[in-house]
């Protein structure tokens, strides 16, 4: 798939369809299905567990920054995508793996079709609030549907999820879920981002001049937004299947906050920045837990220390350094491609 | 990433080399889960405070001894964020450390993602929490530190009913778990009363409840029941309310806190009549416990006063434990929780109850107290007996 | 209509208090292009500031009020001149920086001064009253020193040299910059503004209603609904938009109840940016 080059432009400008971020991002995620079938410590399934759903809710992030967009509104798809998956199982037993991803996927970002064509027209802050906004509506809105999202009380007692109609049911076969749908959401995320590259990275330069010169922007952001809430979709089904609940509480709009945290913080260039971010902040969190008041105080202090130091995110940093001690300029990443050939990037 | 594979690694050969450690000699590790960070961090301070006690008070007495050795017991909290992820993590993280008992966690969203991960690691716990389901049949290894709303409502209403007359109520809560639990069980034992109840929710991280106050005394309601609202907003609420000229009697059905409340609501006059539930009834015996803690642990005990049934619970862990004869086999010493009669040196003898309402036995029901405050003076502590289902 | 006149009553209270929020917002917006996410750290720190030199120290209360404002704006020039101006040209970065000072701010209080409110009254009790319509004498004080930011914010915009300095950074930075304007120095000091307003605010709102190491957490949600709605920048919008949250989330909750009230308002404010995306009184939109 890697290999295959659009006929609409030249070779030279449409190299590959991944970067070498992307391929260690993949490779990364891949290597992660082993780790249920080599470890039965259930802090390292746990913890492999809670970072692979953090990095795919901030995939969302992920993808709507390609268009300069900060979007707040992770935490909303994970609950449409979570609830789903728990009404489906609890109400018409469906347990089938494949058929719940599907529609974990697909419910929110149908969802987001018409909700996009609302808000998309907003840009920058007024952006960020909007989405904001609709976390808060759709925590509301679970509380006030009670009689089918179980309200306050969420959603108790969902069956296992099957594959081959085999129980995917203890902490090693949760986590191989979660493995599976991480795996799914990066290759969806990285081949939807590096496809449509060059369109993005003219939109998020400039949108106007990108439409008047005919790119149908709109098409490319409502696109965009849709995908990020089936993906965000995909890490609702994870959360929802790890604590076997759909909780409220599991989807509080403040956690949007963490999810482009760690997409700063790791680098937002690349999708493998995403990941290092998760990796990263989950991990700090989890240790910082164990100095109990301090915990959100040092957090806090590890973000200020490594947006001052590490500018570009964690990712950007690294790369640079790898690629000043092999004496090469660092490669472009994302669309960078696409500006440079037009000369309007002249390093 | 090699790096975190191997830390992943390391840490899980840690792990099992402080599981091995644990069951060679008699080192009993309790795991707390405690909310320590945002608004609940009161009530997680007083679960670690307790169960610290607890443990240095087992070791300095002797009073856990396996196999002719004295345990050495240590405690391990982690900040449980009073979230179900949270929680969850904490307990994970307690499994890999091969710890079996835990107590805590304290609040609902905290239990619902504490029990599942504890069952599947097979842990003996004591949790609190006031929501519907904190326990049951399909958790057989959990026990409550003491009963919800369902529990001591009743008395604590029955004794506004015989002090002031009121025929309508509002009750008020936060629209989650937390609050919706809490408010439907007390709504329910004032209708069986015959008063006509109005239930209030409001969003969480509300700071003005002057609307709120408005909706109240437009319903014409007599009396008002805080329920488990948050101290700092019931506080409030309070303040705003007798601004708006509300003079009913106010309950406080839904746990501790009243000192804070008063200080929020800007003083006892402010309260001038008011009822709520406190977990013990002070007397010498508690006082004496106090003292213990302070001697011990060399500082005041944290001011939240579940600090009381925290101690209570984890000196019943201990017990039981001993009468298992066993520090890591959570069937073994939930078996010995059952057969023990609830009792506890210093607050004295209780029940295990929770059929009825969870449909599982596995709650302490110990003596509380109902506090009163009339005309903005502190009355007496009102003792109350231990509930119980027979 | 007694109820409905109360209720303009609470909706007028609640919009003093998202205006002096929203004041100081707006202007770091306005003028850094920044996103505080601390903001609501600066008001809790001025009540606890307020609190401590009126109750432990026993100033009289307008002198904690006065420190708990200058105090702020110290911590705020410092802030500003120290670590964002290092990252100010990337506004994703003066996100995640004003969000980490915010959780340092917040754990820093819960250390210091425990996890409970304590008490911290206002010095003036009492309600007036009329038929079943009242208004607590404190909430009358709170109106009018509001009115009195409104007025000095107004006049140093405004009338001012510093103020046209800080219009003109905000309409556009390097013709501001080429032009001689000093931005290394007007920069914290919009800043420390801003903060000593929201520490001011903290000193004079969290008496009448709590004070506690969390009440910031909501603050900020409704300062960002407040601004956005008013049109980023802009000291009219702000004020405006402060006043229209305050009575639709007055009259929401009173006639709809609390859940189903929040719901109203976030719905409102909404298609209200879905129909104006650039708020009330808003201009040309900046990126964040």
């Amino acid at each position: 798939m890697n290999n295959r080059v659009p006929k609409s432009l030249p070779a030279e400008i449409r190299p590959s369809l991944f970067s070498g971020h992307d391929w260690i991002a993949l490779a990364i995620v891949s290597l992660t299905f082993v780790i249920p079938f080599t470890s039965t410590n259930p802090q390292v399934l746990s913890q492999t567990n809670l970072i692979l759903i953090a990095a795919t809710a901030a995939l969302g992030v992920y993808i709507m920054q390609r268009l300069d967009l900060m979007s707040f509104a992770v935490p909303s798809f994970m609950a449409i995508g979570g609830y789903t998956v728990a009404l489906l199982s609890m109400k018409l037993q469906l347990t089938d793996v494949f058929v719940l991803a599907a529609a974990a996927f697909l419910m929110p970002a149908l969802c987001a079709i018409p909700l996009g064509a609302l808000i998309l027209r907003l840009k920058g802050v007024y952006f960020v609030l909007v989405t904001f906004v609709l976390t808060e509506i759709v925590q509301l809105l679970l509380f006030e549907a009670g009689p089918i999202t179980g309200g306050s009380n969420g959603l108790v007692g969902m069956p296992a999820v099957k594959i081959f109609g085999m129980e995917l049911w203890d902490n090693p076969h949760v986590l191989l879920t979660t493995c599976g749908l991480a795996f799914v959401s990066f290759i969806i995320t990285s081949v939807f981002t590096r496809w449509f590259r060059s369109e993005f990275a003219a939109i998020e330069t400039n949108d106007v001049l990108a439409e008047s010169l005919g790119l149908a922007a709109w098409k490319y952001k409502a696109m965009a937004f849709s995908v990020a809430a089936g993906v965000s979709g995909l890490a609702g089904f994870a959360l929802v299947n790890m604590l076997l609940t759909a909780h409220p509480s599991s989807f509080a709009p403040m956690s949007s906050v963490n999810y482009i945290t760690y997409t700063i913080v790791g680098g937002k260039a690349s999708i493998l920045g995403t990941l290092i971010g998760a990796l990263l902040l989950v991990s700090a969190t989890d240790y910082f837990a164990l100095s109990g008041e301090m915990s959100p105080g040092l957090f806090g202090l590890l973000i200020i220390v490594v947006t001052m130091v590490a500018r570009g995110g964690v990712v950007g940093v690294v790369s640079g350094l790898l690629y000043r001690l092999a004496g090469q300029s660092p490669p472009l990443e994302n669309g960078e491609h696409y500006l440079v050939v037009n000369g309007e990037k002249g390093q | 990433m090699k790096l975190g594979l191997g830390r992943l690694v390391c840490g899980s050969l840690i792990a099992s080399a402080g599981f091995v450690g644990a069951v060679s000699a008699c080192e009993l590790k309790i795991g707390v889960p405690a909310v320590l960070s945002g608004p609940a961090a009161q009530w997680g301070i007083a679960l670690r405070g307790a169960t610290e006690f607890v443990a240095k008070e087992t070791m300095e007495e002797k009073r856990l001894v396996i196999n002719g050795v004295a345990c050495t017991v240590s405690v391990k909290s982690i900040d449980s964020k009073y979230s179900a992820e949270g929680a969850a993590s904490a307990t994970n993280a307690f499994a890999a450390e091969g710890i079996k008992v835990i107590i805590g966690p304290v609040g609902s969203p905290e239990v619902t993602g504490f029990k599942p991960v504890a069952t599947r690691n097979r842990m003996v716990a004591m949790v609190n929490s006031f929501a519907k389901n904190s326990i049951g049949p399909e958790w057989p290894t959990v026990f409550h530190i003491g009963p919800g709303p369902s529990g001591w409502a009743a008395p604590i209403i029955d004794v506004g009913l015989q002090r002031y007359k009121f025929k309508t109520a509002a009750i008020v809560a936060p629209n989650d778990q937390g609050g919706t639990d809490i408010a439907s069980v007390n709504a329910d034992i004032f209708k069986q009363r015959g008063v006509t109840v109005t239930e209030e929710y409001y969003q969480r991280g509300t700071t003005n409840f002057a609307p709120i106050v408005t909706r109240i005394m437009a319903s014409n309601a007599e009396a008002l029941d805080l329920a488990s609202s948050p101290a700092g907003d019931a506080g409030i609420i309070v303040k705003q309310i007798r601004q708006a000229g509300f003079t009913g009697p106010i309950f406080r059905l839904g746990g501790p806190g009243t000192d804070e409340i008063a200080r929020v609501a800007g003083g006892l006059d402010i309260l001038k009549d008011f009822l709520w539930y406190e977990p013990v009834y002070m007397d010498d015996n508690m006082r004496a416990l106090e003292q213990k803690y302070e001697k011990l642990m060399g500082s005041v005990r944290p001011e939240n006063s579940d600090f009381f049934r925290w101690t209570f619970a984890a000196r019943m862990m201990i017990k039981a434990i001993q009468a298992a004869g066993t520090i890591d086999n959570a069937e073994k010493i939930a078996a010995a929780m059952r057969t023990l009669p609830v009792e506890d040196e210093h607050i004295g003898k209780g029940y295990w109850i929770g059929q009825k309402f969870f449909g599982i036995n596995q709650e302490m029901s110990y003596p509380f107290a109902i506090g009163v405050i009339q005309g903005g003076v502190k009355q007496p502590l009102i003792r109350a007996e231990a509930v119980s289902e027979k | 209509m007694e109820s409905f006149i109360a209720t303009g009553l609470i909706g007028i209270s609640l919009g003093t208090q998202y205006t002096l929020l929203a004041l100081g917002f707006t202007l770091i917006f306005g003028i850094l292009g920044v996103v505080n996410f601390a903001h609501g750290g600066f008001y809790v720190m001025g009540g606890y500031v307020a609190y401590y030199c009126n109750v432990i120290l026993g100033l009289p209360y307008p002198v904690a009020v006065l420190m708990a404002m200058l105090s702020m704006a110290a911590l705020g020039w410092l802030f500003e001149a120290f670590i964002l101006e290092r990252v100010i040209e990337d506004h994703q970065a003066t996100l995640m920086v004003t969000m980490g000072f915010y959780l340092v701010m917040a754990t820093a209080i819960l250390m210091i001064f425990g996890a409970e409110s304590p008490q911290f009254p206002f010095p003036v009790t009492g309600v007036w009253r009329l038929g079943g319509i009242y208004f607590p004498y404190a909430n009358m004080i709170v109106l009018g020193a509001c009115l009195a930011a409104i007025v000095f914010v107004y006049w140093l915009v405004y009338r001012t040299n510093i103020g046209r300095g800080m219009r003109a950074m905000s309409e556009d930075l390097p013709v501001a910059s080429a032009l001689g304007m000093r931005t290394k120095a007007l920069f914290p000091f919009a800043f420390a503004l801003a903060t000593g307003l929201a520490g001011g605010t903290g000193a004079l709102v969290t008496p009448i209603l709590a004070l506690a190491p969390h009440v910031g957490d909501s603050v900020l949600a409704f300062s960002f609904l407040t601004v956005i709605l008013g049109g980023l920048g802009s000291v009219t919008g702000a004020t405006c938009a402060a006043f229209i949250v305050g009575l639709i989330e007055a009259y929401a909750a009173v006639y709809l109840g609390g859940s189903k009230g929040a719901l109203t308002l976030f719905a409102l404010v909404l298609i209200i940016l879905v129909v104006r995306p650039q708020g009330l009184l808003g201009r040309e939109v900046r990126r964040s």
